[in-house]
This record gives structure tokens, C-alpha cells and sequence, in this order.
């Protein structure tokens, strides 16, 4: 019945293709069970990320009990253990005043060095230099962390803490209580959340800098613009929702970062009182009061309700952000 | 029309407003154009025609310096705009692009206001705002897109259709008041109702400017064009009035290109 395979080239033979073999009746067995899970298999690893949150949510929601806290949970004064004290204000407060700044000067560096790769050093160079931003973003947090306790810490106590002190005083938050001599505090923990965000803010805009097509680019130069003029209103503008996400994932890095923070910070729960004040983050103090709170159900259930915040405020910028680019590409586009 | 720092057009119209002369130009490995000698008089449209890969794009990509841009190209002999070597040492290719305009294949709008896109190179140039706004009208009538866009000069340059796109292209160019235009295979990309349009923007420039028409497609050199260049592997096959070459072709390659059948 089924011709043979060179019957089918030649425009001779009018015999009709084979039929379709009919789907396959039998159940139980192996071919069957195959026939009918394999196909679905391959759609499997998509939801990996979607169980993944709900675990952890879950979990998280299990383990807390905010009832026991009530909204004194929101409060700004944590005292802990053995007192009705249980505000996480401050940490929250700490996560921002680190992060905030940190991704500001991450994105203006990141800026920077996404330019001057993209738009002014020879190809070679600049490949060779790409290198060593990937090679930024590998390194362990923990070694961050090490390296500005050790190394980067003794300059901020002795010099750079000081010289602010002594040279911006006279500016609200700069004056005030002079800076402890070991540098930990404030500005260490933005300078070490800097370079942290710094790698993802640089690749991210050097990418988005990158997928300008070629012929925007010299357009722009055709009608007489310098590298500079094309930068700043073609290139720029017709990056910046590559730029913008850029910003949110630097933020959402340096908002989470842990253990780093905690080894710079000079951790206190008590807001900071001007630049140079120690003060905690909702991630650090996660990290810092887990070893207090074993065997203490009260105190892990308020560390669950904390990671249940950090997961929040994260998540909620990174929708925030991605409804604000969304929006941003299609202005551009259709000037919605 | 004549801006600081070029020289003045000359009284007679038979000098070339470009010339090529011995123009080599290498890549690594390859040379891409073998010594070309070539004029583009006063308001005529030359059509630069050629197989794929024969140097068309690298010849038009030289007349305003664009090549430099591209790594590892070194360009030997001489361009003459009006006179003046473009490719001399003391000479700025921000000028010299300014003087001679470019449009691309695909339609290159920036991401701004149709009115912002045709304004670029006058607010780059720092013009006041009354001479832009005359300068984009006119350029903007120039490019036959005035009538479809005086209304919404503010929408995105982006929303128009890939023809108004094009020929926004042109105007944007056009505002400048080169002296030369460049079009790269400015059609390329166009659906043929679109390049219908574009194709006769062409015919109402060459009026007015020296035009430089990179084209795979005969028929639109035929079209539009006064004069044809036929390229063959970087080097010029032959040049002359259009309807000669594509009636009466000197060379054989030029007869085998023109009813399609050279490689």
C-alpha cells in the first residue's frame, strides 16, 4: 500500500498519498503514557519560576503572624525580644537612604563607562574593557564586603569622612556628630552598594546603547552632529527605556544586597542622625538577627513578616518599572 | 547657501559641484574601489548602478567622508567639492557633511516629533528658531510630505507610514541646504506605491541639487535618472547620459547588467 519513495518524485505516479496513521486507541502500557505526558513536557520548565514565588510566599505567609505585632509592625522603634517594640520603620528608612544613592551614582558611572565603550574608545579597547565589567559583576558580595571592612574602610575613617565633616559641616546632615574613626557607616555602605549595582547598570545601558541600529547613528553624524550631539539626542533618547530598566534593576540589586552591607554598615536600629551614622537595612538586619532569633518563634515569625517586606518593596518596583518602560517604548513608537 | 568655511559656488555651472578623482579605496584584504575618475555636474542625478558588492555604497559612503567611520578602510585620492579636497587635512567632515547630505536604505527617523526630526541639523547648527521654522516648511515641501503632515508636525516621527518616513528623511537632509545629496538605495526598503512618491521627490530635486542615486534596480535609474555609472568590482565600467548607456552601452558588462543577466 505505502509506495515506494521514488514513486512520490516522479509527477507520473498519480497514487495517493499515504494516510496519516490514526490516533492510537489502546491504553495502559508504556507508548500511551508517553504519547500523552511527553508532548506536554517541554512546556514544564516555564512554570518553574511562577512555583518558585509561591513557595516562598507561602512559606513566608505561614511563618508570619501579624496579628501578634498589629500594625506597631509598621512602627519606627525596634527594641526586640522581651519589649512591644517591633517597628521596622527603620530598617526600611536604612534600605532606602543606602540604596537610593548608591544607584544614582552607580547609573552616572555606569553612564559613563557605557559611553565612553560604546561611543568613544576604539572597538578593540573597548572589548577588551567589557571584559572586565563581567568580571565585576562575578565577584562574590561577600568580597565586597571584606574589602571595604579591611582595606576601603581606613580611608573613609581617616580621610574622606573627615574632609566632608570638616569642609560641608556647615550643610544640614553633613554637621553634627563627627564621623567615627572606623569608617563604617553611611557613606561606606552607598560606596560598596555603588560598585555592586555598578555592573548591571553598566551592561544594561551599554546593551541598550549598543542596539541603536548603526544607520541612526550615522544619520545623525550625515547632518553634520558630532559624536557628542548624536549621543545626547539620538542615542540617549532612543535608549532610555534600556536606561530606565538599567536604574530599576540597579535598584533592586542594591536594595537587596546583604551581607556586604552588613559588614560596612556599623549596624544600629536607630535612624540615621547625619551621613556618617551607622544605621540598618531590612536585608542586613535579616541576615544579622537570625542567630538571635533561633528557638525564639516570636522573633522568627517577625523575620519571615520582614523578608515578606523586602520581597513587597522589590517586587513592586520591578512592576512599577516595567509598566513605566512599557509605557515609555510605546510613546515612542505611537505617541500614545 | 554658502556657509562659513566652504568656498563660494563658482560662476559657470560647468564645473562639477563633485569630482572623484583617482578615489582608491582598501579594506584588509580587499581594495573596494580601484582608482575611480568620476564628475557630478550641476543639478543632475547620476545613478551609481552595479551588482551586489561592486562598491556602490563604499563610492557614495566616500563623498562625504562617511567611510571613515567604518574600521580598517583607508582612502586614497581625491574628492573635490567645489573645488576643495573634502578629504584634506585641515578640512572638518562635520562641515563637509553638512555641505553634502545623506539618506539611507532603511528610513533612519530619530525618536522625536516629525517637526523636531527635520529641525536636527539646524538646531544642531544653532540656528534661531525663525529660520528653522522656515527652513523645515521649505524642506518639508521639498520632500512632497508638507501636504500629509502640516497638520501634526508634533507626532512622532515614528507613527508615519515607512514612505513618509523616507522622504522625511529627505527633508531632514534637505533642511540644511547641502549643496549634494547622497541616497543610498533610498527606495530599498519601500513598498512600490511608496517609491513611486520617493522617485518623484528625486525628479523635483534635481533641479535644484547635485543627486547621487545608489540603485540595484535599472528600471529606477532609468526613471529617474540624467546620467548612469555602471560599477563592476570597485571599478567604473562606464559612465554617460542615461538614455545612451542603457540604449547604446559601450560595454559589454554594461549591456550584460542592464537586461539582467551580469552576475
Amino acid at each position: 500500500m505505502v509506495p515506494a519513495a521514488p514513486a512520490l518524485l516522479t509527477p507520473e505516479s498519480r497514487q495517493p498519498l499515504p494516510e496519516p496513521t490514526p490516533p492510537s486507541t489502546h491504553r495502559g502500557g508504556g507508548r500511551p503514557f508517553s504519547r500523552r505526558i511527553l508532548p506536554y513536557l517541554p512546556y514544564l520548565p516555564a512554570f518553574v519560576p511562577v512555583a518558585i514565588v509561591a513557595a516562598i510566599v507561602l512559606e513566608l505567609l505561614a511563618q508570619s503572624r501579624f496579628h501578634n505585632f498589629g500594625w506597631e509592625f509598621f512602627g519606627s522603634t525596634f527594641v526586640g525580644p522581651g519589649s512591644n517594640d517591633w517597628g521596622i520603620g527603620v530598617f526600611v528608612v536604612g534600605s532606602f537612604v543606602t540604596a537610593i544613592p548608591a544607584l544614582f551614582f552607580s547609573m552616572f558611572l555606569g553612564l559613563g563607562i557605557a559611553v565612553a565603550s560604546v561611543v568613544y574608545l576604539p572597538r578593540v579597547v573597548s572589548r577588551f574593557l567589557d571584559g572586565f565589567v563581567d568580571l565585576l559583576a562575578g565577584i562574590p558580595s561577600v568580597v565586597y564586603g571584606i574589602w571595604g571592612y579591611l582595606f576601603v574602610a581606613p580611608y573613609f575613617g581617616s580621610a574622606l569622612n573627615p574632609w566632608l565633616f570638616h569642609h560641608l559641616g556647615g550643610i544640614p546632615g553633613f554637621g553634627g556628630l563627627p564621623p567615627p574613626g572606623s569608617g563604617l557607616g553611611l557613606p561606606l555602605g552607598v560606596f560598596i552598594l555603588t560598585l555592586m549595582a555598578l555592573p548591571i547598570t553598566t551592561l544594561l545601558i551599554r546593551d541598550a546603547l549598543r542596539s541603536l541600529p548603526r544607520e541612526l547613528w550615522e544619520s545623525g553624524l550625515a547632518l553634520g552632529a558630532t559624536r557628542w550631539e548624536c549621543l545626547r539626542k539620538v542615542a540617549l533618547p532612543h535608549s532610555r527605556a534600556g536606561i530606565l530598566s538599567a536604574a530599576f534593576l540597579g535598584f533592586g540589586r542594591a536594595f537587596g544586597e546583604t551581607v556586604a552591607i552588613a559588614m560596612v554598615l556599623n549596624l544600629v536600629a536607630h535612624y540615621p542622625s547625619n551621613v556618617y551614622s551607622g544605621t540598618a537595612t531590612v536585608a542586613a538586619m535579616l541576615f544579622e538577627l537570625l542567630d538571635s532569633a533561633y528557638g525564639n518563634s516570636l522573633f522568627l515569625s517577625w523575620l519571615a513578616e520582614l523578608a515578606l517586606v523586602l520581597l513587597a518593596i522589590t517586587a513592586t518596583v520591578n512592576v512599577v518599572g516595567r509598566l513605566f518602560i512599557s509605557r515609555l517604548s510605546a510613546t515612542q513608537i505611537a505617541g500614545v | 547657501m554658502t556657509a562659513a568655511g566652504s568656498p563660494a559656488p563658482p560662476a559657470t555651472t560647468d564645473i562639477p559641484v563633485l569630482s572623484v578623482e583617482g578615489l582608491t579605496v582598501r579594506a584588509k584584504r580587499r581594495v573596494l574601489l580601484d582608482d575611480l575618475n568620476l564628475d557630478f555636474p550641476p543639478t543632475s542625478l547620476t545613478a551609481v548602478v552595479g551588482p551586489s558588492g561592486c562598491g556602490k555604497t563604499t563610492l557614495v559612503r566616500s563623498l562625504n567622508r562617511m567611510v571613515e567611520l567604518t574600521p580598517g578602510l583607508r582612502v586614497e585620492g581625491v574628492v573635490r567639492y567645489l573645488g576643495q579636497d573634502i578629504y584634506a587635512p585641515a578640512v572638518n567632515p562635520v562641515v563637509v557633511r553638512r555641505r553634502i547630505g545623506m539618506v539611507f536604505q532603511r528610513p533612519t527617523v530619530f525618536p522625536m516629533s516629525v517637526y523636531e526630526n527635520a529641525a536636527f541639523g539646524l538646531r544642531i547648527a544653532h540656528e534661531d528658531e525663525e529660520t528653522i521654522d522656515r527652513a523645515v516648511n521649505d524642506a518639508l515641501r521639498q520632500a512632497g510630505l508638507w501636504d500629509e503632515v502640516r497638520d501634526e508636525l508634533d507626532r512622532p516621527a515614528l507613527s508615519l507610514s515607512g514612505g513618509q518616513q523616507q522622504r522625511l528623511c529627505i527633508a531632514r537632509a534637505l533642511a540644511v541646504e547641502p549643496r549634494v545629496l547622497l541616497l543610498d538605495e533610498p527606495t530599498s526598503a519601500l513598498d512600490p506605491a511608496a517609491t513611486q512618491r520617493v522617485e518623484a521627490t528625486m525628479r523635483r530635486l534635481k533641479e535644484r541639487y547635485v543627486l547621487v542615486l545608489v540603485t540595484h534596480n535599472v528600471d529606477q535609474a532609468a526613471r529617474v535618472s540624467d546620467r548612469i555609472a555602471v560599477l563592476r568590482a570597485g571599478k567604473l565600467v562606464e559612465v554617460g547620459l542615461t538614455a545612451d548607456v542603457l540604449e547604446r552601452p559601450r560595454e559589454k558588462f554594461s549591456e550584460q547588467f542592464i537586461i539582467g543577466r551580469a552576475e
